[in-house]
């Protein structure tokens, strides 16, 4: 962890004046009990839940015959479980093509927003945000209207200028609409925190180059974004854990497409629905689990490719803020 | 850490245990499932009735506090909490939830049939026998009964039925020429033809995902795809001969384009009924009411008939939903539970509102054979007596039929392996062969013994 | 695009160009294509939004028979509004206040752990310092929903399910507020501040409270504002969690009562109340946030250039 961009960001506080020890223990002392209702919520809602579930996928539990000790049968079975692994390739693709089309809006939108080329930039930046602070059932619910194939208005424009009926819920499609919700809810959070850090590059960075000539462009490209990485970096990592904790968007959508969100459709509806459809807690807790730990491994893996690069970029841009 | 949790924990079970044990409130042994208890008398019930007591009732039916109302009006001691906490599947969530917790589950809930036998094999639901319910059990149709009492325990009194009939456009129908509704199923598969051809319409819609209405179509053949012993061997036969019947019945007439498989109970499955894309709704005996509030603007074109049949001259039904309400184990006023359970479905003012108001299709004789109730005609169906010939179909449904102890499973996997098939017009026999394998494989896998 | 691609094109490699006093004032040099384009996207964000508003002031009538997106049928607003206030005894303003009691409890508690902790971080050095902050830098990979269900287990052991602290103290964790809080505070509180308070016989907690939150205010705010919004929009935690139809936020309520809208049997065919539900839901979250932009802009600015 220590390698994370973050940390290699972060500053040392200044240290305290040597004036005796008393001194140092006084203020050590505040010091944990400022960080100790923080670790002890941290403890409690974090490190015990993710070792109670470790704990609990180590049993198999039956209906009839009930509760056992079983090592790793439940592991063995997750893996070998082709609607987990499904589920977690579904998120995989998800992932390659919603995050990037998510992202690379967002990026334009903060580079346009930043450029303060355009006209209403401030509307512009809160309406694109508003979606935020809608709720994912809320949003679910309006998008699963607007999909409907006899009275969803996306549909009756398609048939109105004659391109027939879009079927947006079918087993083909839902995958796609269900980015688009998340892409539409996602955006505008991601170029709050794009466009923040642009706004924190001094500007004398590429006043320089405008005064040479450079175009918006060139500037964008060799300049602002990347000076921006950490934060771009920041947004795909809350990416791969958004994405492959998707709950509310199909379990939602289940109720209107039923036959084309599976029971499995994403890794933690799958979760839920072993836990409380097959009555299988233990399963279920394996599989949450294993999906805590394929989050922290790509994110992992994610700061851990991008971080040479990255090293070499914030020396290239490091700058005073 | 975790061991003293657990120790604490051990510590707060045993101490309620004791306390339960020494304010001796449950004279029946309330909390073991109550199998082997002496029958309630008189007295402990008038006790019971009289004691200021706090109930809490879970269900999902709509304004049934009236019919609460009354119970508290004929029992002013007792105060009844109505919840709802969801519909269906997320209702029965929360039921087992509140249970494994051991704690904030109610005293009485709403179950429906299929889903009672999953309750029996938790020993979370309080056998009714000792309370008096065998001696009501002649006041309801015979195979609803059956439903909620397979072997000697009774396990909730039942509230409403689904026995299944045939809704329709008359006008539609007889624009393609038919006049009478299709008697076999030949027939309908020929009146389908002629309605999709004469008018555009589908004679009806097949939900695709829709378990009841599928697991419905098979009662009435006969099928008799789950069984269970009450114990730990289930029987599951979901991929018989006759059950593929009649799935490449509705194979063939999805394939032709005859019916359509939208999903129901959706918006535009709604708008469906009310603007003609169907003709007709093969539904239980709840759906004439439902479909009048719905389609309200074809008042007077529609028409009730029984269930094509799959031989001439026969006359057989299926079911499609119902519930009952059953007194949970963990009550700790089992009687006054039982009595408001009872109450609800049994008192004759209380019945007839359910039938009348919230227009629950209702099991109880009593209700079947009030003339107020049966001889209704209703303009929505063009003056005909939809009641009355529900009542008759009521008496056709077979009365055997089981479930098995995991019916979520069953209806989440019919999703998966039927109702996908469905949607993309494919094979449904084949599909049952699927939902056969994963139903055996799930079953064992939890330890039952599959005939 | 154009303008911008070509200038892009001629720019690139040329010669130094004689507009520089323009170049210093991008103000001035405003792009209406750019206008055109950044709008039409904004159009995308905003159609749900608007089919949303257009659709409460229909009734179930009008909600599948006039066009989606423009008004039609009699203006049922306020119908609607008063049938989302009274169905079921009026249990939609109760799932408002939960919402309100729960989103805004932990968001003051997230807020306050969150701030003591980055305070701490950042300006105190003591033993353990640096290894409990890379386990809590960890922790913001750790997929909080998909630690729900095993909390839901715990809480079930610990006979916590269906209370309100089932849904607030699972929420008062912020591993990435706490980051924020430790860089702005970094940025924001002068050490030397701290030091002329102590030199004044200040205990660490007074000047923590007196000098250090006052400094953190854009931070405190933006730290607030996402734990809000995060426990409103909260929807696994408490579906799983509560078992009594009191105690849900309104998440869970409109999504039963959707599923009561779709699932007919009792008849209840609520779509429009339900829309019009989901209406309200969103607007307090909304004007909270265009009110408190300036500080959550400039809070999450520094979390960003530093993330």
């Amino acid at each position: 962890m220590s390698q994370s961009p973050a940390l290699a960001a972060e500053r040392h506080p200044t240290a305290p004046a040597r004036r005796g020890n008393a001194n140092k223990r006084r203020q050590n002392r505040a010091a944990y009990l400022f960080i100790l209702p923080f670790f002890l919520v941290f403890l409690t809602m974090l490190v015990i839940p993710l070792m109670y579930a470790g704990y609990l996928s180590l049993f198999e539990s039956k209906l009839i015959g009930g509760e056992q000790f079983a090592w790793f049968a439940n592991y063995i079975r997750a893996i070998q479980d082709s609607a987990f692994i499904g589920s977690l390739l579904r998120m995989g693709l998800f992932f390659i093509v919603q995050v990037p089309i998510m992202l690379g809006l967002a990026l334009l939108f903060a580079l346009a927003l930043d450029s303060g080329r355009a006209r209403g930039a401030k509307g512009v930046r809160l309406l694109v945000f508003m979606p935020y602070a809608v709720p994912a059932v809320v949003a679910t619910l309006m998008w699963g209207y607007l999909y409907g194939p006899d009275f969803g208005p996306l549909a009756q424009v398609a048939r109105a200028v004659g391109w027939g009926t879009p079927d947006f819920l079918s087993a083909g499609n839902i995958l796609g609409s269900m980015m688009n919700i998340v892409t539409w809810e996602f955006v505008g959070y991601n170029m709050i925190i794009m466009y923040a850090a642009l706004r924190a590059i001094p500007s004398d960075l590429y006043e320089a180059a405008e005064i040479d000539g450079a175009g918006q462009f060139r500037i964008a490209w060799s300049i602002k974004i990347p000076a921006i990485r950490p934060a771009i970096i920041l947004t795909v990592i809350f990416s791969i854990i958004g994405t492959f904790q998707l709950f509310a968007e199909p379990s939602l959508l289940n109720a209107i497409a039923p036959d084309a969100i599976t029971r499995s459709f994403t890794p933690n509806y799958y979760a839920y629905n072993l836990a409380f459809q097959n009555r299988e807690l233990n399963y279920a807790a394996s599989i949450a689990f294993l999906l805590g730990i394929v989050i922290a491994v790509l994110s992992y893996a994610f700061q851990l490719a991008t971080e040479r690069r990255e090293r070499r970029a914030l020396t290239e841009t490091e700058t005073p803020s | 850490m975790k061991k003293a949790r657990k120790t604490a924990l051990a510590l707060v079970t045993g101490a309620a245990t004791v306390g339960l044990v020494l304010t001796g409130c449950a004279p029946s042994g309330g909390g073991d499932g109550g199998t082997t208890s002496d029958a309630i008398t008189d007295e402990q019930r008038e006790e019971a009735l009289n004691t200021p007591t706090d109930l809490t009732f879970w269900t999902w039916v709509p304004d049934i506090e009236n019919e609460v109302a009354l119970f508290e009006e004929q029992y002013p001691a007792i105060n009844v909490t109505v919840e709802n906490v969801g519909q269906g599947l997320e209702h029965y969530q929360k039921l087992r939830s509140a249970l494994e917790a051991g704690e904030g589950a109610p005293d009485v809930a709403q179950v429906e049939y299929q889903y009672i036998p999953s309750f029996v094999l938790t020993e979370s639901l309080l056998d009714l026998t000792p309370y008096g319910a065998d001696g009501i059990a002649d006041d309801y149709v015979g195979w609803a009964w059956n439903q909620v009492s397979p072997n000697e325990e009774v396990w909730a009194v039942p509230q409403d039925v689904g026995p299944m009939g045939n809704l329709y456009r008359e006008d539609i129908l007889s624009e393609a020429g038919i006049a009478e509704a299709p008697e076999t199923w030949d027939d309908y598969a020929a009146a389908a033809k002629a309605v999709k051809d004469e008018t555009g319409s589908y004679i009806s819609n097949l939900g695709a995902t829709q378990a009841g209405q599928m697991i419905g179509f098979m009662w009435q053949a006969g099928v008799q795809p789950f069984t269970y012993d009450g114990a730990e061997t289930v029987g599951i036969d979901v991929n018989n001969d006759t059950a593929k019947e009649v799935a490449n019945y509705w194979t063939e007439l999805i394939q032709q384009d005859l019916i359509s498989v939208d999903t129901d109970f959706s918006d535009q499955w709604y708008q469906g009924l009310a603007n003609g894309k169907y003709a007709g709704w093969l539904t239980a005996a709840w759906g004439p009411i439902f479909l009048q509030g719905t389609a309200e603007s074809t008042s007077g074109l529609w028409r009730a008939a029984p269930l094509p049949q799959w031989s001439a001259g026969e006359q057989v039904s299926g079911n499609w939903g119902g519930s009952s309400d059953a007194v949970l184990a963990t009550s700790e006023n089992p009687i006054a539970a039982y009595e408001l359970a009872k109450f609800i479905n049994h008192d004759e003012e209380s019945a007839m509102k359910l039938a009348t108001e919230q227009f629950l299709y209702p099991p109880q004789l009593s209700v079947l054979e009030n003339p107020d109730f049966i001889d209704q005609e209703s303009e929505f169906y063009g003056g005909q007596q939809v009641n009355k010939l529900f009542a008759d179909i009521s008496e056709t449904v077979d009365t055997d039929f089981q479930w098995v102890p995991f019916m979520e499973y069953v209806y989440s996997t019919y999703e998966e392996t039927i109702g996908s098939v469905v949607a993309e017009k494919g094979d449904i026999a084949a599909a049952l062969d699927e939902w056969q394998d994963q139903l055996v494989s799930y079953a064992e896998g939890q330890g039952f013994t599959v005939e | 695009m154009t303008s911008l691609e070509t200038r892009a094109a001629v720019t690139v490699g040329a010669p130094k160009r004689a507009r520089r006093a323009k170049a210093f004032d991008p103000e001035k040099r405003r792009s209406s294509l750019l206008t055109v384009l950044l709008w039409l996207g904004v159009a995308y964000f905003i159609l749900p939004l608007w089919w949303l508003l257009v659709s409460s002031t229909k009734d179930n009538q009008a909600l599948f028979t006039t066009f989606g997106l423009w008004f039609g049928g009699d203006f049922s607003f306020f119908e609607n509004l008063q049938t989302l206030f009274t169905v079921r005894g009026g249990i939609f303003t109760r799932w408002l206040l939960n919402t309100v009691l729960y989103a805004g409890a932990a968001a003051v508690g997230a807020t306050l752990l969150s701030a003591m902790a980055g305070y701490a971080f950042a300006k105190y050095d003591f033993p353990g310092r640096k290894a409990l902050f890379s386990a809590t830098l960890g922790a913001i990979m750790i997929p909080l929903t998909a630690l729900a269900l095993p909390t839901y287990l715990l809480f079930s052991q610990a006979g916590l399910t269906n209370t309100p602290w089932a849904i607030i103290i699972p929420s008062l964790v912020s591993p990435f507020g706490v980051y924020l809080m430790r860089v702005y505070s970094a940025d924001a509180i002068p050490d030397e501040l701290i030091e002329a308070a102590r030199v004044d016989g200040a205990g660490e907690f007074r000047i923590f409270w007196q000098v250090g939150l006052r400094l953190l205010g854009p931070a405190l705010v933006t730290v607030f504002l996402f734990a809000l919004v995060g426990t409103w929009n909260n929807y696994f935690l408490p579906l799983i969690m509560l078992n009594s139809s009191d105690l849900y936020p309104i998440t869970v309520g409109l999504a039963q009562l959707q599923a009561a809208a779709n699932a007919g049997g009792g008849s209840q065919a609520l779509f429009s109340t339900v829309i019009t539900g989901s209406f309200i839901s969103i607007v307090p979250l909304i004007i909270a946030f265009l009110f408190l932009q300036r500080y959550w802009q400039s809070g999450l600015a520094t979390g960003s250039v530093k993330g």
